[in-house]
């Protein structure tokens, strides 16, 4: 069953055009223009119950709107749209019931009550029973680790401390379906790791399904089976981030430490007639960037014997080169088309 | 920064708080029509209370009636949301990253304030005169004199009522929730200006505690110059009262503003 | 019954937030009670000078001003939509709102309660006594139950206006949205309508109905005739001014769902 069906979705937003200016300040007071932006464009996805998705793309690409749409916040201006079973924008009192949403930017507590205390409020907004509360509330803080925290005002918390009782908030209703946007905005790496296995455990242990938005793409390699990418408010990629991968990785670098001073020229020399390029670092060290079709064991082969090497790394492209390139170029499948347009050709 | 480049950063503030002014077009149109309106029920108000005795409190009818377009103009222009606009500053701690900024806040607001009485006098003022004229049995004075006069005491009203705006606004730091007097500050300035009640009708002993005030130097004062019922070197008296507290009431701007800082500082924001 | 227990909850929040800062809560009941105190000012000097206003004696129009601090203080308590623009709709927390099982203007309503202004409400009581008294009104049995009505009455109504007008606030980008422009207006409800011309008593009676938050409702413990019709039609006012409100915040909400923010 899917827990989010999206088809053709569309959101176009009317902004007020300025006239700049004093004199068009004053026109404007009088009567105003407007323009038609679209923030969204005729998206479609599917995503089952029990998946962890990526929703990634730059700002202002149409995430937000994407999710307030699904949230039930937002209208879509055009499209189909059914979560978890309910139209969102329709029935949105009976709908939220299923979901849960985190904003990382807006705390959703109380600012100057203890955290239990939004909890309990919550529990009467949510109408959960009160053993289930207690059950899921004990499981929560255990696996949080929020048992000192609980009796403490919002505002004396840490963002990382806020962080996870933002996630308890959410949780507490059991949703079927988690809405995460930015959730690890602004944490430090230890926190964003507690966070990243929670969320893998709750999705392992309850079929959460989850939707999170983010620029840390550390949180979609450890978290995501799948990746939507948009852009300009398209969808530009749909698919695994291991596909992304290699259809973006260009190559591969390979770093040397060598024992004694190289020379650059030696070393091209040495991988003569094959597409290296070499960088040097410093009188120690120089790395070489190896393209896919070639071997990084041809490579190697000539360089091992014949220099004086006392390490080697192998760096593969990391996710964030490749989505700075996706972005750069604005799309991602029409170089996923030409290659599959030369793969074409070789076949022939 | 030097002088004159610190002197055109705060003239923009006063631009654009002036383009902002006009980008709200509810609040402009609802503004207009408010004012006038005010103007149109005290107007029926004391046509009641005078219930045809000539003259009360020192004043005749007709006075009367000149004197409460004239106020409420007047406060088309001087009012403002600077306390408001300072306690959401502290609230929502935005006020941490003011601090830091190679300005002084406090003149800032000021110079925001200025923006939006510039705005409020071309477009608020104004045309809300031109219209209460049309409505309402209204004199007003012909000589070039009393006009001039009258506009610098009204610059002064604004900033004496900026400044009071400013020390409630600046209050947000010492007490959690301030909703509450930021109300009764409007309330009182209203009343103890002479806005809602000229201060001659009030008892003596009244009289007598708003002289030592602020209040009256915002509307009363200004008001009475202007409707004719202070004339001749008493004019002076009134500007110099209108100095005097302009530079009295920088002192608590000066105290609460360092204190402000040291606790902001101290607490962390 | 939800909603009600909703209600209790918050409350015990705002309690329980509250008793953090005690000096704060005096300093707000302080501040509300200078501010209705201000008024009274104006009509004790007011009638120096006069001794009647439309006919209208000091103790009638200070017993409508009795009443008009029951309503006043049960609607700043529970109806308090003073920040809402800047908030809700500038910070964007309506978003959150939207996310939640419960009617969008009850949770913001919920959210910021404020219990201090039940005082005046209080006070308008032992003022609308006192100058009962000085009239020599005898209590009478239907005067509990038709206050009771009233009351309610007025509030819908105040509710309603409010409601109406913070519904602007999904139209305009102001951040501080139209009600302190609306501030004075209120006032004007407490003094007998009958001074004022055709057009200013239409509109306090039928377009901005402040009129049934202060002297229809009162005149009818009065007795004076000449408004007891007025008084009459108060609770009916009440249930269509709130139903235009309400009207209005839902035209916002989904004007506010079409565009965003």
């Amino acid at each position: 069953m899917l827990a989010i069906d999206v088809q053709d979705l569309r959101k176009t937003f009317k902004v007020q055009k300025n006239r700049g200016g004093l004199k068009g300040a004053f026109l404007d007071l009088l009567s105003r223009e407007y323009t038609e932006v679209a923030a969204v464009k005729d998206i479609s996805f599917q995503i089952p119950r029990g998946e962890i998705c990526g929703y990634i793309g730059e700002n202002g690409a149409g995430k937000s709107t994407t999710i307030k749409m699904l949230t039930g916040i937002l209208v879509p201006t055009s499209g189909h749209l059914k979560v978890n079973g309910y139209v969102p924008y329709k029935e949105r009192e009976q709908f939220v019931k299923g979901i849960g949403v985190v904003f990382g930017q807006r705390s959703q507590l109380w600012w100057d009550i203890g955290v239990i205390e939004s909890f309990h409020l919550l529990r009467k907004v949510y109408q959960v029973p009160e053993h289930d509360f207690k059950a899921r509330l004990d499981e929560l803080v255990e696996r949080l680790g929020l048992q000192d925290l609980l009796s403490r005002p919002v505002r004396k918390l840490s963002l990382g401390q806020r962080m996870r009782c933002e996630l308890v908030a959410a949780l507490l209703h059991n949703p079927s379906i988690l809405f995460l946007d930015e959730p690890t905005i602004g944490l430090d790496i230890v926190v964003k790791t507690e966070i990243r296995q929670f969320l893998k455990s709750l999705n392992e242990q309850f079929g959460t399904t989850i939707l999170l938005t983010t620029h840390d793409l550390q949180d979609i390699e450890a978290l995501c089976s799948r990746v939507i990418m948009l852009d300009d408010g398209n969808i530009i990629y749909d698919g695994s981030l291991d596909e992304l991968k290699n259809r973006w990785s260009r190559g591969r670098e390979v770093h040397f430490q060598f024992g004694s001073n190289h020379s650059l020229t030696r070393l091209m020399e040495l991988t003569q007639g094959l597409p290296v390029e070499w960088t040097p670092e410093n009188d120690l060290a120089a790395k070489v960037w190896i393209p896919l079709e070639i071997n990084v064991s041809d490579v190697l082969g000539r360089i091992v014997g014949s220099t004086d090497i006392t390490d080697i790394k192998i760096v593969e492209t990391n996710t964030d080169d490749i989505v700075r390139q996706i972005y750069q170029s604005g799309s991602a499948n029409e170089r996923i088309e030409q290659e599959k347009a030369s793969e074409r050709l070789l076949h022939v | 920064m030097n002088v004159s480049s610190m002197f055109s950063a705060y003239l923009d503030f006063i631009r654009i708080r002036f383009l902002t002014m006009l980008a709200y077009r509810v609040n402009y149109y609802s503004g207009i029509a408010i004012y006038t309106l005010n103007i149109g029920v005290y107007y029926f108000t004391w046509q009641a209370i005078y219930g045809g005795q000539g003259q009360l409190g020192g004043f005749t009818v007709a006075q009367m009636t000149t004197y409460v377009a004239v106020s409420w103009m007047a406060r088309a222009f001087y009012f403002n949301n600077l306390d408001r606009e300072i306690a959401a500053d502290v609230r929502d701690g935005s006020i941490a990253i003011q601090f830091i900024r190679p300005y002084n806040y406090v003149v800032v607001k000021m110079m925001q304030g200025l923006g939006e009485g510039l705005f409020r006098f071309m477009l608020f003022m104004i045309p809300g005169m031109v219209i209460a004229l049309l409505l309402f049995p209204i004199k007003l004075p012909t000589s070039g004199t009393s006009w001039a006069v009258f506009l610098v005491m009204l610059f002064l009203s604004f900033l004496i009522n900026s400044q009071l705006n400013i020390i409630t606004g600046l209050m947000a730091f010492f007490v959690e929730n301030i909703d509450g007097m930021i109300r009764m500050k409007r309330a009182v300035v209203d009343l103890f200006s002479g806005l809602i009640i000229p201060i001659s009708f009030l008892p003596l002993w009244l009289q007598s505690t708003m002289k030592v005030l602020p209040f009256q130097a915002i509307t009363y004062l200004p008001s009475s110059v202007f409707t004719g019922r202070i004339q001749g070197t008493t004019t002076w008296n009134v500007l110099g009262i209108q100095l005097l507290w302009l530079v009295i009431l920088l002192i608590p701007i000066v105290l609460l503003y360092r204190k402000a800082r040291t606790r902001l500082f101290v607490q962390g924001g | 019954m939800y909603y009600i227990e909703l209600v209790w909850e918050y409350m015990k929040n705002y309690m329980k937030s509250r008793l953090t800062y005690r000096a704060d809560f005096w300093v707000e009941v302080i501040s509300d009670l200078m501010f209705q105190f201000t008024n009274l000012i104006f009509i004790f000097v007011v009638f120096r000078h006069t001794n009647s206003l439309g006919g209208w004696s000091e103790s009638e129009i200070v017993f409508v001003y009795g009443y008009f601090m029951i309503p006043y203080g049960l609607f700043s308590c529970f109806v308090n939509l003073w920040g809402f623009s800047e908030r809700y709709i500038t910070k964007g927390e309506m978003d959150r709102i939207m996310t939640r099982p419960a009617h969008s203007l009850f949770q913001i309503l919920l959210e910021n309660l404020d219990p201090p202004a039940l005082m005046g409400s209080l006070i308008g009581t032992i003022i609308m006594i006192v100058s009962g008294v000085q009239l020599g009104i005898h209590i009478e049995w239907w005067h509990i139950p038709a206050l009771l009505i009233m009351v309610v009455s007025s509030v819908l109504i105040y509710t309603g206006i409010y409601t109406a007008l913070t519904s602007i606030s999904f139209y305009s980008d102001a951040p501080t949205g139209i009600l302190p422009l609306m501030y004075n207006l209120q006032a004007y409800g407490r003094y007998p309508v009958t001074i004022y011309n055709r057009f200013i008593q239409i509109l306090l009676t039928w377009i901005m109905p402040f009129a049934f938050v202060g002297v229809y409702p009162a005149s009818l413990f009065l007795q004076r005739e000449d408004m007891t019709r007025m008084a009459l039609v108060t609770p009916l006012m009440g249930i269509a001014i709130f139903a235009v409100g309400l009207t209005c915040w839902n035209m916002g909400v989904r004007k506010y769902r079409g565009a965003g923010s």
